[in-house]
């Protein structure tokens, strides 16, 4: 069912309800184009990490479909995931490993054996990452260091699509900068990137698409061109406030 | 991709402070068990050999076989400095009578008591108390650990197979620990040589079951905290989990089993039998006395029989009498030992099939099967001694004519008497049984060992088919 015309993430009519009964993601439906950044805001429990790990197929859908590149993720989980490379919102690698040793690992770990410590360097470079820091052991990094490399094994995965929760949520101003520029660079690669953020700004000044999340549903979308002029933080505390009143 | 997760498995752990401390404890644990079981070997070697020539010695004095007080001793096995099993426990000498029940005495225990108290610190040991707990230290958060650190959400937002990563977590966790303690088993091993312990090819094979065993037993702790730890959400909990079924497993389930079977199966204690046989005695004795006391009334000498021969017709007729009662006293002593050997013997059976439940029983049951040291010896060892009880009366009896009763001959002989050579003596020799006697005896406890490797590692395998990595 693969397309080079197929969107490259696709959520159809897709549903979480747990068993305990909580529905955690109602029905949501968003499309993400190669060469294409999508935006997902919200507060705590809007849905947002359960769509990324539906995407991922950490859990099934109640109803619906996560598509990656034409893929049902439920269906055929291993054969999506090649092509999903995925930065968590806090980066856990093995503390006992070297920051080279850890992205060697989860590299080759996603399927890329080809690739030289040279390769892996200049990537480590590329995300901000000191030299002197690759040959260390992750024990003493700190978060957005962790951060940095979990970023590098995304970008040396190669995957068509990524997915981001929370990317920025580690990071020191300077870094969340570099890494919007790194976003950018690698859109023009054309990856379709997912990415679920706080961040309003930052949110802005990526997104082709923002999406604003609130009780697992989908409750506003917006391209960029519609954004021109519009104050998206006002946009969010609107649309936050109208649907929970329309929920009371 | 099984082996990158075995390869990363084995730098994991192999990498990690926890590993260094405890791998260089339990090397050095190892070390000091082939050690201590060597030395302690060569000193029962010598202390076997000096009470031999002691006893030897002793007899040099005497003037007739009958005065002799022959002593055979159990000689000291190579793997039982390494697997004590029950060889410190029982009688290691035999006092030898012509006729009569043998039993044996003077265990390790009894002469050093303080040993008694707190063990040896050999092979089994190790295996069973410490590796085992070093088993569930890597291996209580080997799922639920890599959770709570986030890494397994990492490693699965890959195209992963689960049954390959559980694969590569189980071997690759059994290979980082079990390669650095088979370095240190080896050097043991040489230690052995260079300690000059005769190993011959029997023993070495044996002492290799004894740690493939033992391999056997700390993967069933391995597999078995995997498993729990694919059952648990926080490592917390595995852990504790884990350390009560060690708990179990170790030190309760084995005490219970010999409780339970010794409430099920009454077995008649020694006091008992003992009292039955001294009851009988006395019967007997009280019958003969009354015999002898007649015996010159019913049979008066006649009056062309020297006084010579008359004495000989009495002594012909007290060897008549004490073979009669020795004959009915056996035949009881043969009933009553024979009904407790067999009590005893369900006994054991119940208590070491309840016992089996956990693998530390069937670990202990197999080591101790391979180095000779199982429950088994003692009764080896007795029945060799009747063996050579045997032997020994056909020479005394070749030596004295056949006169028994020591004290009736020495009262009755004015003559001055040879010493006599004691190194005449039939040697004694404690002969083990073929090698593969002792392994087709572990064979059972070892495929036990490997029921629970699978069992645990299926358990494993199947649930976290199922495990929600997030």
């Amino acid at each position: 069912m693969e397309s080079k015309n197929q969107p490259m993430l696709q959520a159809i009519d897709l549903s979480k309800r747990y068993e305990d009964g909580h529905l955690a993601l109602d029905n949501l439906n968003l499309t993400v184009e190669t060469g294409q950044v999508y935006a997902m805001l919200g507060g705590n429990g809007a849905g947002k990490t359960t769509a990324i790990n539906l995407f991922l197929n950490f859990i099934e859908p109640t109803t619906g479909q996560a598509v990656v590149d034409g893929i049902v993720t439920h269906e055929e989980p291993l054969k999506a995931k090649e092509r999903i490379a995925y930065v968590s919102e806090n980066v856990m690698l093995y503390p006992n490993f070297t920051a080279l040793q850890n992205v060697d690992f989860f590299v080759k770990l996603g399927g890329k054996t080809k690739y030289t410590k040279e390769d892996y360097r200049k990537v480590l470079l590329r995300v901000g990452l000191q030299e002197e820091a690759h040959d260390r052991r992750l024990k003493g990094f700190s978060k957005g260091m962790r951060q940095k490399c979990g970023i590098a094994i995304a970008i040396l995965k190669d995957a068509k699509a990524i997915l981001l929760d929370e990317p920025t949520s580690g990071l020191d101003p300077k870094a969340a900068f570099e890494f919007i520029h790194l976003l950018n660079t690698l859109r023009e690669e054309g990856k379709a990137i997912l990415m679920s953020t706080h961040d309003i700004f930052r949110a802005k000044e990526v997104a082709d698409i923002v999406g604003i999340m609130n009780l697992g549903k989908l409750v506003m979308q917006r391209t960029k061109d519609e954004l021109v002029g519009e104050d998206l933080e006002k946009l969010y505390v609107e649309f936050m406030a109208g649907y929970m009143d329309e929920v009371a | 991709m099984l082996r990158l997760l075995i390869e990363k498995e084995l730098r994991d752990i192999i990498g990690s402070t926890k590993f260094t401390t405890t791998f260089a404890v339990c090397a050095i644990l190892i070390l000091l068990a082939f050690y201590v079981g060597a030395r302690n070997y060569q000193v029962s070697m010598n202390e076997f050999e000096a009470a031999r020539s002691e006893n030897l010695r002793q007899m040099e004095e005497l003037t007739n076989w009958n005065e002799v007080d022959h002593r055979i001793f159990l000689e000291p096995q190579p793997l039982a400095a390494l697997v004590s099993g029950i060889s410190n426990d029982i009688g290691r000498t035999v006092d030898v009578e012509t006729r009569g029940e043998l039993s044996s005495e003077n265990s390790r225990f009894n002469e050093d008591p303080i040993f008694a108290v707190f063990r040896f610190l050999d092979l089994q040991f190790i295996f069973t108390v410490v590796l085992s707990l070093f088993a569930i230290l890597f291996g209580f958060d080997a799922i639920n650990g890599e959770k709570e650190r986030g890494t397994l959400r990492l490693s699965f937002a890959n195209s992963v197979p689960r049954d390959k990563y559980i694969l590569g977590k189980l071997v690759g966790s059994f290979l980082a620990l079990v390669i650095p303690l088979l370095l240190a088993v080896l050097v043991g091993f040489l230690l052995l040589v260079v300690m000059g312990i005769p190993m011959d090819g029997g023993l070495w094979a044996r002492l290799g079951l004894i740690v493939l065993s033992g391999l056997m037993y700390f993967g069933v702790f391995l597999t078995l905290s995997v498993f729990i730890s694919t059952l648990t959400e926080h490592s917390s909990t595995s852990f504790l989990l884990l350390l009560v079924a060690w708990i179990f497993a170790v030190l309760i389930i084995p005490r219970t089993a010999v409780l339970l079977s010794g409430r099920a199966v009454d077995v008649p204690s020694m006091d008992q039998i003992n009292y039955e046989k001294a009851t009988l005695e006395n019967e007997l004795w009280d019958q003969d006395r009354k015999q002898m006391s007649e015996f010159w009334r019913s049979n008066p000498p006649s009056e062309n029989e020297s006084r010579e021969e008359s004495m000989a017709r009495f002594r012909r007729f007290m060897s008549e009498l004490a073979d009669a009662r020795e004959e009915e006293q056996q035949k009881l002593a043969e009933q009553l030992n024979e009904n407790r050997r067999n009590r005893e013997f369900v006994q054991q059976k119940l208590a070491l099939n309840i016992a089996r439940v956990s693998p530390t029983a069937s670990f202990a049951l197999a080591s101790s099967d391979l180095a000779g040291t199982s429950l088994e010896l003692k009764q080896r060892f007795v029945e060799s001694a009747n063996l050579y009880q045997q032997t020994y009366a056909t020479f005394v009896n070749e030596k004295t004519g056949g006169m028994g009763g020591g004290w009736w001959s020495r009262m009755n002989s004015d003559e001055e008497a040879d010493p006599i050579d004691p190194y005449e003596l039939p040697v004694y020799e404690y002969v083990e049984p073929e090698t593969s006697e002792f392994i087709n005896g572990a064979l059972p406890d070892m495929a036990l060992l490997m029921v629970f490797n699978l069992l645990f590692f299926a358990g494993a395998f199947v649930r976290f088919l199922k495990y929600d990595v997030r």
